[in-house]
């Protein structure tokens, strides 16, 4: 594996010019079913420098750069393009210059983007806080930061981890890569599992993938009777979800357990020891559904900088539920329901799915999500 | 000294005497009448996003959050970025809908009118209770520097006494 990555470097130094040895290129890697491991890389340019920014997870950064013990950033080693942002300029001017410059490398949403960079460095989460800054000048930290975040931005990392953290309905999450970012569809889910909860009685449920934690914590804050356990496989995403619990202070309704749900999962016992599992009232998952074929035309900003294994479903998406299922049926209680966000295909393909891998649920409820597309589904056990 | 109170006498304070009350419920009394609040039903609003969201879901990552709501029937509009949050703007979006149209529906009647004459009248009240309050006090200062000059002219004459040793 160290050396296909490091041919792929290589690859990268000779298309783009720059000796390999200060070349990085932004590699994100995910093993599938059969252990396939496929490598993505990105590469951008830019006039009047020689190193390129990149991200790459820990385990790939040591592999690229023979470093050790390498700590945990998400955005290293860059030199800013020329921007011409000085500290001459008021934040008017600067604001219209980022936007020319995103504009210029064709970087999707640039008007919005430069507004969140702009305020951020005004030290706001508010897309327009610039507003009330527009004739001030930006002192040297503030200028630094904001070339290393164009600089960030036009490698096309997200704006979410740009700035660190984002909103999900009433709360903010510290976000980072290659955790994967809430998507606003996802806040939908959290609605629909709040109005089908009995109100002001004590539920435990169960959720699978939790990420950053917006779905458990959201439910936490927003219903004071609920306790959660999340199942994580990936280790720097249950980090994140426990680490926003205790942020929000809700740490204390919150387990968060890291295992991959497979066929044949069986939970760790209680924690206190009884033996017995655990019947919990319901289920909520926004899993990965993306089917293979679209897998491929990912943005740059997903493929690149989010954990796949948090997308990939499989070729028909429907890999990770299935196994959701399973697990439901030896977990959740009989009379308690599945929530989970899938792709819009899957409402339709997956009573087959069911019947023919003999799974006792049925589709209780088909629900739209804002753009008018069947996002969410509601399962009961059939029999 | 007594004042006649007319009918319909504005409450403005500087007039008015401690012996006369203003003749009106205390704040904590009166309540915000939300009986004419219209509601408004979903398939009379117009939402938009901005488009381009594609196939949606995990597959597009975008930060585009604002909403643009519209009632239809009376062409009211709305725009809110407050939060990150699309669905925190949507619902933010809807309670400001619904007062910007209780504004234009019940002018005067609406939550947000009777809320400003509320805290208007708590202000005045407030005022009220201040300017007194300094009149008792400042009426206290007049009597008690009569106080001292009534000793102290007492004192003079003491001190112009002063008797004779024999």
């Amino acid at each position: 594996m160290a050396l296909h990555l490091s041919r792929a470097v290589r690859r990268v130094a000779h298309f783009s010019g720059i000796s390999g040895s200060r070349c990085f290129a932004a590699v994100a890697s995910f093993s599938v079913n059969n252990n396939l491991l496929k490598t993505l890389f990105y590469n951008q340019r830019h006039e009047n420098s020689d190193t390129v920014f990149f991200y790459t997870t820990k385990r790939n950064f040591s592999v690229l750069t023979n470093k050790k013990n390498v700590p945990r950033k998400y955005c290293r080693g860059f030199s800013s393009p020329a921007t011409g942002i000085d500290t001459n300029s008021n934040v008017q001017c600067v604001l219209e210059a980022v936007h020319k410059i995103l504009e210029d490398a064709e970087i999707p949403e640039a008007e919005t983007c430069s507004r969140y960079l702009v305020s951020q460095v005004l030290g706001s989460t508010k897309q327009f806080a610039y507003k009330e800054h527009l004739q001030q000048k930006l002192d040297n930290a503030q200028v630094e930061e904001l070339n290393r975040l164009v600089a960030c931005r036009l490698a096309r990392m997200p704006v979410q981890y740009l700035a660190g953290n984002w909103d999900f309905r009433e709360i903010t999450l510290q976000v980072r890569p290659p955790v994967f970012i809430p998507r606003p569809e996802t806040e939908q889910l959290v609605d629909i599992v709040l109005d089908h909860l009995p109100s002001k009685t004590s539920q435990r449920l169960l959720e699978v993938g939790p990420g950053t934690g917006n779905i458990c914590l959201s439910l936490l804050h927003e219903n004071p009777d609920i306790q959660v356990t999340a199942l994580e496989r990936s280790k720097m995403a249950a980090d994140l979800t426990k680490e926003n619990a205790k942020h929000l202070n809700l740490d204390q309704r919150l387990e968060v357990i890291e295992i991959k749900v497979e066929a044949n999962t069986t939970l760790p016992p209680n924690s206190d020891q009884t033996p017995q599992p655990v019947q919990y009232d319901a289920l909520v998952s926004n899993p990965p559904y993306v089917l293979r074929k679209d897998l491929i035309s990912l943005a740059p900003e997903i493929y690149v900088y989010e954990d796949l294994r948090a997308l990939d479903g499989g070729a028909e998406g429907l890999d990770v539920i299935l196994n959701i299922l399973r697990l439901a049926l030896k977990y959740v209680k009989p009379d308690g329901l599945i929530f989970l966000e899938v792709d819009p295909c899957h409402p339709h393909i997956l009573p087959l799915h069911l019947e023919k891998q003999a799974l006792p649920f049925k589709i209780d409820k088909v629900l739209k999500d804002f753009q008018d597309k069947e996002r969410f589904l509601i399962l009961s056990r059939s029999s | 000294m007594f004042l006649i109170l007319r009918r319909g006498f504005a409450t403005n304070s500087s007039l008015l005497c401690s012996s006369e009350k203003i003749v009106a419920p205390p704040p904590s009394k009166m309540k915000i009448n939300k009986s004419k609040v219209p509601k408004i039903r979903e398939k009379d609003l117009e939402e938009k996003y901005i488009t381009g969201w594609g196939p949606g879901g995990q597959a597009v990552n975008k930060t585009l959050n604002a909403v643009y709501l519209r009632h239809v029937p009376s062409g009211v509009w709305i725009k809110c970025h407050e939060s990150r949050s699309l669905d925190r703007n949507r619902k933010t979006a809807r309670k400001m809908l619904i007062e910007k149209l209780d504004l234009k529906i019940n002018g005067e009647d609406s939550v947000q009118r009777q809320e400003e004459r509320l805290a208007s009248h708590k202000k005045n009240l407030k005022r009220e209770k201040t300017r007194l309050k300094y009149e008792e006090r400042r009426k206290e200062k007049e009597n008690q520097s009569e106080t001292d000059q009534e000793n102290s002219s007492n004192k003079e004459d003491n001190l112009e006494y002063i008797p004779e040793d024999n």
